[in-house]
């Protein structure tokens, strides 16, 4: 119950987005046993690193609630090799930066998850797991 | 008359060696394996671009059972043959992904040990593969690891190969309009896919890859391995043609950075909160 207030503290808004593991060609992802897959919580924070690299790119990011406590949170997407498909660069997020994230969280309430998406300062949204914005297939021969 | 016959003998050997079929022969025979006759006037297919998984045409799932590629039936598919062992043994893996992911305790070797994941698994992957087409050879580049194949054209299987993680391919054009390629010779260390397949050793994969347009790529494949399965078992994937680049990252597994990884964002999620 504890946890389940905190994470209310942190949470704008709860989107749901669907079961997107259900659907068979989903992208693999690891750690879906993890975290709550079924809805997105939105926290707002400032970004305190970004790790561009293998396994997986790393979201860190500070998100303060009406108490003026700070929740240190990690959200993370697809290997660079899949997110530069999507637009991304090692510089698309830069630390000190308020943002807005899309995360799956961790079920035991834990500040950890992957990320769905997240919205810049300059209202550029970049998509990761479960978001819209896989690449195109290269067009049809005329 | 005489002298006449020795040089028209000598420049005949000389343009016998410098010619490519010749070559070729040499070639193959260096690799362990015996020429073999190949038609000098096969077609040879254009593999040439880079090639991801179709996410159009279902080339994401993560099984290569056909009847179930999103592996939610993993152990009682329809179509995979198994024998008892196999179908126990894939159902005592703990995948890392798919419908039912254990991360934090997978049994996939390629998560635990940072191994290679070989043929067919690393077509489950989202990465790219490239084919650079020789005369004596075809060369599969893959995005992740970074890996690559050799396969021999013109040549034959050894006798006795080592199991490798790779195994030993060899190939040939066919109809004009496909790759055909033969591996035996792997070891028993890998998965078939991401759901826990397993084989042995006697594995026997054939691949056939056919470009059915400019932008599309299909690969057909027969998983034979009398040791899991009671009998040979098709699967399927289909890629599609990028045009964003190969290889604009290194995707190199590293058990420390792996660890990292699990240390930030799994370790905590793991049981009650900490």
């Amino acid at each position: 119950m504890q946890n389940n207030l905190r994470i209310t503290r942190f949470v704008v808004l709860a989107v749901g987005v669907g079961l997107l593991l259900a659907s068979s060609r989903t992208l693999a992802h690891h750690g879906a046993n993890l975290y709550d897959m079924s809805k997105a919580v939105v926290l707002k924070g400032t970004v305190t690193k970004f790790y561009w690299g293998n396994p997986h790119n790393e979201v860190s990011f500070d998100v303060p609630d009406e108490k003026g406590e700070v929740g240190h949170w990690v959200a993370y997407t697809e290997p660079p090799l899949v997110m530069l498909e999507r637009g991304w660069t090692r510089k698309s997020i830069p630390v000190g930066d308020k943002v807005t994230v899309y995360i799956f969280a961790a079920k035991n309430g834990s500040t950890v998850g992957t990320l769905n998406r997240i919205v810049l300062p300059d209202g550029k949204e970049l998509t990761a797991y479960g978001a819209p914005g896989a690449p195109a297939p290269a067009p049809a021969p005329k | 008359m005489r002298n006449r016959l020795v040089i028209s003998a000598a420049a005949l050997v000389a343009v016998a060696a410098l010619s490519p079929m010749f070559r070729v022969q040499t070639a193959a025979s260096s690799q362990g394996g015996t020429a073999s006759r190949q038609s000098s006037t096969s077609k040879v297919p254009d593999l040439s671009g880079d090639w991801a998984p179709d996410r159009t045409r279902g080339g994401m799932g993560q099984s290569l059972s056909l009847s179930d590629i999103g592996g939610r039936k993993r152990g009682n598919e329809d179509d995979i043959p198994y024998q008892p062992w196999a179908r126990a043994k894939t159902l005592s893996e703990k995948t890392s992904t798919g419908p039912d992911p254990r991360f934090d305790e997978t049994t996939d070797p390629q998560v635990i040990y940072c191994e290679p994941p070989s043929v067919p698994h690393i077509y489950l992957w989202p990465i790219k593969t490239k084919f650079i087409q020789t005369p004596e050879a075809v060369y599969v580049l893959y995005e992740l690891g970074p890996f690559f194949r050799v396969v021999w054209l013109n040549s034959t299987h050894p006798a006795d190969p080592d199991p490798q993680w790779w195994g030993h391919s060899i190939g040939s054009y066919e109809n004009g309009d496909t790759l055909v390629i033969d591996t035996v010779g792997f070891n028993d260390k890998t998965w078939l896919d991401q759901m826990g397949h397993p084989h042995t050793e006697q594995l026997h994969l054939i691949e056939r890859y056919k470009r059915v347009n400019q932008n599309q790529l299909e690969l057909d494949m027969t998983i034979d391995d009398p040791g899991a399965y009671t009998k040979p078992w098709p699967s399927h994937r289909n890629f599609a043609l990028s045009t964003t680049g190969f290889l604009r990252y290194q995707q190199i597994c590293s058990v420390r950075e792996n660890q990292q990884f699990f240390d930030n964002t799994g370790k905590p999620a793991v049981g009650p909160r900490k």
